[in-house]
């Protein structure tokens, strides 16, 4: 071992771009002319000794003494070759730091004085610590970058005892920069040198983490794509070894056909020949392919030019109807006016009909029927609680899930372009901030528009012109009048108790005896039994509750029979009470002794029609007018203008004016929990009233209804023909009503207007003659 | 530029492997005798004088200069494979000498060493 002191002049080899570290092998090819110059003066000695300096700027081929770090490795040259002339190979170990000293010659090669500059030794806690951090970080450093080999390595590094043989031997295996290189050899102490390895590693270990995830994420990717690709390779090469076509290209190629087949109109063919052409060109994969293909079935599917033949035989239809439904005049003429109109000019545009009237009395059968008279497919919906604008005329296709309109639907649905198309429940619309259905409905309905309507979800015009158009309503008040407007009005008002009779024995027994499996022979409902059905036990103009009771009796029917007791039964009005239990309804009946104050008003419902009382009583010493009974707010307005009428007119009627200041007034109309409103209770009240003040009692076999004015005059009101067989429910023999209500009195049956006696009126002072007879002659003042 | 020389430790390469780093390591062959051991060292171009043979109970150590004498004369050298200066080399045998004897032969760039129990 040469003294650590000894200051040596040895020759220099500049290396561009490594450092050499003691107890380190480098293999060096130089090639330079002041290297090679070196190199072969350092062999021409027998300690072939020589000094590896990096140079601090790579670029220079003929560093000077600045050019070089001061801190530099003494090495001994272990073998030298040649490949040519000037290519020398080299290995050297290196054998010791030194500091060089000063530059003796630059000319044919570098030589400079060196001086051996080890580190102190210094056996601290804290190198120790240092060291073992060093080892451990090392080990993880090698896991990640070669997982494979860790065992001998990992031993390897164990082994080095020597803490700066450590850190040389990991930085020849990192592959730093030179400038760290160059700062680990400098060190000052091996703790130094340990701290500068520590984070040199610590970068490492980072760099080599995130290098794995990188890899195993790219690796992932990769193998599961080319899994996909070499399973649809293999898929293709099945297909085509069993001569089947790709399936895509036989999907569009049969979409073609059907497209060719039919004979769409122009817009709808280019259309769809451009949609197909996208289809071809797209991967099955790509997420528009499906709503393509949804689209092109959908406009494949839909009847553009398929008709179906009109059955214009008037007395065919005609009879039709008739079996289907019993009375119902004015519909059916307004059906066979336009199979007539059909008849002599095919092209005649199909009408928009609004049936409206209360629930069961057969507006959706009626419509059934009417297709079945034509001979037209039949599709109906339910626009009830329908809110958004969307059901009715489809969603873009640029959302996901796109569907066309529940009237495009239903015209596929029937397969022709002249369907009749039911519209159910037209009143019960919903409307929010998504848009207002009855708004597109307008556009549907209006024969003018619809030639062309655009569907947003298939974006071409369909012809609906030639749709039959049926809307029904219970009520029109929440109609929105420009829809009421494209419409025409036909009115189903409910049934009476002999037309429910009649139809009970014509549709709903025979069909409630079949679906129970029995004939008429084995259950007869005589017509009192019927009676008593539709009277204590239904309430309603139409017909479901009276069918649903039937149903019931024919089940009970049924079950005597299946017991054995195989005997014909006929239904007799009193065996209702074991069958059907006790009368859900009382009935209103007459009222017999009628007080002053109370008088026999009559009320409209969405169910038919209702019997009403109305009582009036004074409040001594109480004041103003109170109203009771869940009355709405036009109610009240006529029951004011009542009272005004009565205070106004109270001296002619001999009356004490005092008795509207002294006294309050309260009136109250049961039942008191079903909600009433509208005007036509008007007259009533006044009557009510006027017989209170006059102490007069009002003819009890008498009702009436009417709006009343505040000067007396009486205005017409709807729904007669309801009030006026509800009044003879009740046993009600006179009904008095406003004269230009007179003309409705011929929707009544004829039976009805037998036998009831009707008195139209002009003025309220003709009402009270009639129904206050005790006080007539003082009401003669009043004309 | 031309790519990173690599660094390789010396500790990996068994003719390199000495307690002293600038060391060189002969190669031998070690046969046993009936009346001790005969250690035979790949030691050409050293004359037997300057080869200097330690025992220390079952260890011995063998260490010495090899000269390149041309180096002086020739004007550059060409290639070099043959290692120079210090040498050592140490083993172990499994036996303990008391008081060893050691006689060294020369022979055509072989040299034979015999140890004894003296």
């Amino acid at each position: 071992m040469s003294d650590s002191n000894e200051v040596q002049e040895l020759p220099i080899l500049p290396l561009k771009n490594s450092v050499l570290f003691p107890h380190l092998l480098m293999p060096l090819a130089v090639g330079r002319a002041a290297s090679l110059a070196a190199a072969e003066a350092a062999l021409a000695t027998e300690g072939k000794e020589i000094v590896i300096v990096a140079q601090r700027e790579p670029s220079k081929d003929e560093p000077q003494f600045e050019d070089l770090y001061t801190i530099a490795t003494k090495a001994v040259i272990k073998k030298m070759a040649r490949s040519s002339e000037s290519q020398m190979e080299l290995i050297v170990l290196g054998v010791e730091r030194v500091v060089v000293l000063k530059l003796e010659q630059t000319e044919p090669y570098l030589k400079a004085r060196v001086r051996p500059y080890p580190l102190p030794d210094e056996r601290t806690p804290e190198v120790e610590a240092l060291h073992r951090a060093v080892t451990e970080l090392a080990g993880r450093a090698i896991q990640l970058a070669q997982p494979n080999i860790p065992a001998e390595v990992s031993h390897l590094l164990a082994s080095a005892d020597e803490p700066l043989r450590l850190v040389y031997l990991l930085a020849s295996m990192m592959s730093l920069e030179l400038t760290r290189e160059q700062a680990l050899l400098e060190a000052e102490s091996r703790g130094d040198a340990l701290r500068l390895m520590h984070a040199y590693l610590t970068n490492e270990v980072q760099v080599l983490e995130l290098r794995n995830k990188i890899a195993s994420e790219a690796q992932t990717e990769m193998s599961k794509q080319q899994r996909e690709y070499l399973l649809r390779q293999q898929l293709r090469a099945i297909q085509q070894e069993l001569g089947e076509k790709d399936p895509q290209q036989a999907e569009v190629e049969l979409l073609r056909e059907r497209i060719e087949k039919l004979e769409l109109p122009d817009e709808v063919f280019r259309e769809a020949q451009r949609e197909l052409g996208r289809l071809e060109r797209l991967p099955p994969g790509a997420p528009d392919y499906q709503v393509i293909r949804t689209y092109l079935d959908y406009v494949v599917e839909l009847p553009w030019s398929v008709f179906t033949e009109d059955q214009l035989e008037v007395g065919r239809a005609r009879r039709i109807l008739d079996e289907d439904h019993f009375d119902l005049k004015e519909v059916k003429e307004r059906i066979l006016e336009h199979l007539g109109v059909l008849k002599l000019n095919p092209e005649a545009k199909a009408p928009i009909l609004c049936f409206f009237g209360p629930p069961g009395v057969g507006k959706t059968s009626l419509g059934q029927s009417i297709a079945r008279a034509l001979g037209r497919k039949f599709e109906r919906m339910s626009l009830g609680g329908l809110h958004d604008e969307a059901e009715l005329r489809g969603h873009r296709r640029t959302y996901i899930g796109a569907l066309p309109g529940r009237i495009m639907q239903a015209i596929r649905r029937a397969g022709s372009k002249n369907p009749v198309l039911m519209l159910d429940e037209v009143d019960k619309l919903g409307r929010d901030f998504r848009g207002d259905p009855a708004a597109a409905l307008l556009e549907i309905l209006d024969p003018e528009q619809n030639k062309s309507f655009r569907d947003n979800y298939l974006d071409l015009p369909f012809d609906l012109s030639k749709v039959f158009f049926i809307t029904t309503a219970n009520a029109l008040d929440t109609v929105p009048r420009p829809l009421l407007d494209r419409m025409e009005m036909l009115r189903l008002a409910g049934y009476s108790e002999e037309e429910k009779i009649e139809i009970a024995k014509r549709y709903l027994i025979p069909r409630q005896l079949k679906q129970a499996g029995l004939n008429d022979e084995q259950c007869r409902l005589p017509d009192g039994t019927l009676k008593r059905i539709i009277s204590r036990y239904t309430r309603e103009a139409g017909l479901r509750q009276l069918e649903r009771n039937i149903g019931r009796l024919a089940r009970k029917v049924a079950l005597r029979h299946a017991e054995g007791n195989t005997e014909p039964v006929a239904v007799a009005p009193d065996d209702l009470i074991e069958m059907l239990g006790p009368p859900m309804f009382a009935q209103e009946e007459l009222r017999k002794e009628q007080p002053p104050g109370v008088a026999t008003g009559l009320a409209w419902t969405e169910t038919g029609g209702e019997v009403l009382y109305i009582e009036a009583t004074r409040l001594p010493g109480g004041k103003g007018l109170t109203i009771t009974g869940q009355i709405g707010e036009v109610m009240q307005e006529s029951a004011k203008a009542a009272q005004s009428y009565l205070w106004s007119h109270a001296k002619q009627m001999g009356i004490a004016p005092d008795a509207f200041k002294d006294d309050g007034i309260h009136i109250h109309v049961p039942a008191g929990a079903i909600p009433k409103d509208g005007p036509s209770a008007g007259v009533t009240m006044a009557t009510a009233l006027a017989s209170l003040y006059m102490g007069a009692a009002a003819r009890s076999d008498t009702a009436m209804t009417g709006e009343i004015t505040l000067t007396g005059l009486v205005l017409p009101i709807g729904g007669l023909k309801e009030k006026v067989l509800a009044a003879r429910r009740a046993g009600i023999r006179c009904v008095i009503l406003p004269r230009e209500n007179e003309k409705d009195l011929r929707d009544l049956p004829e039976q009805v207007r037998k036998e009831m006696e009707f008195l139209p009126v002009d003025r309220i002072e003709d009402v009270l003659a009639a129904v206050l007879p005790q006080v007539a002659e003082k009401l003669e003042a009043l004309k | 530029m031309k790519d990173k020389p690599r660094q390789l430790p010396a500790f990996l390469f068994p003719a390199f492997q000495t307690q002293e780093i600038t060391h060189w390591r002969p190669s031998l062959d070690i046969y046993r005798m009936r009346n001790g051991w005969l250690l035979k060292f790949d030691l050409a171009g050293v004359p037997m004088e300057d080869v200097n043979v330690e025992v220390q109970g079952g260890r011995i150590t063998v260490s010495g200069v090899r000269r390149d004498y041309v180096a002086e004369e020739a004007d550059a050298c060409y290639a070099m494979e043959i290692a120079y200066n210090r040498f050592e080399r140490t083993v172990e045998l499994p036996c303990e000498f008391a008081n060893p004897a050691v006689t060294l032969e020369g022979r055509d760039g072989i040299l034979i060493i015999r140890v004894t129990e003296g």
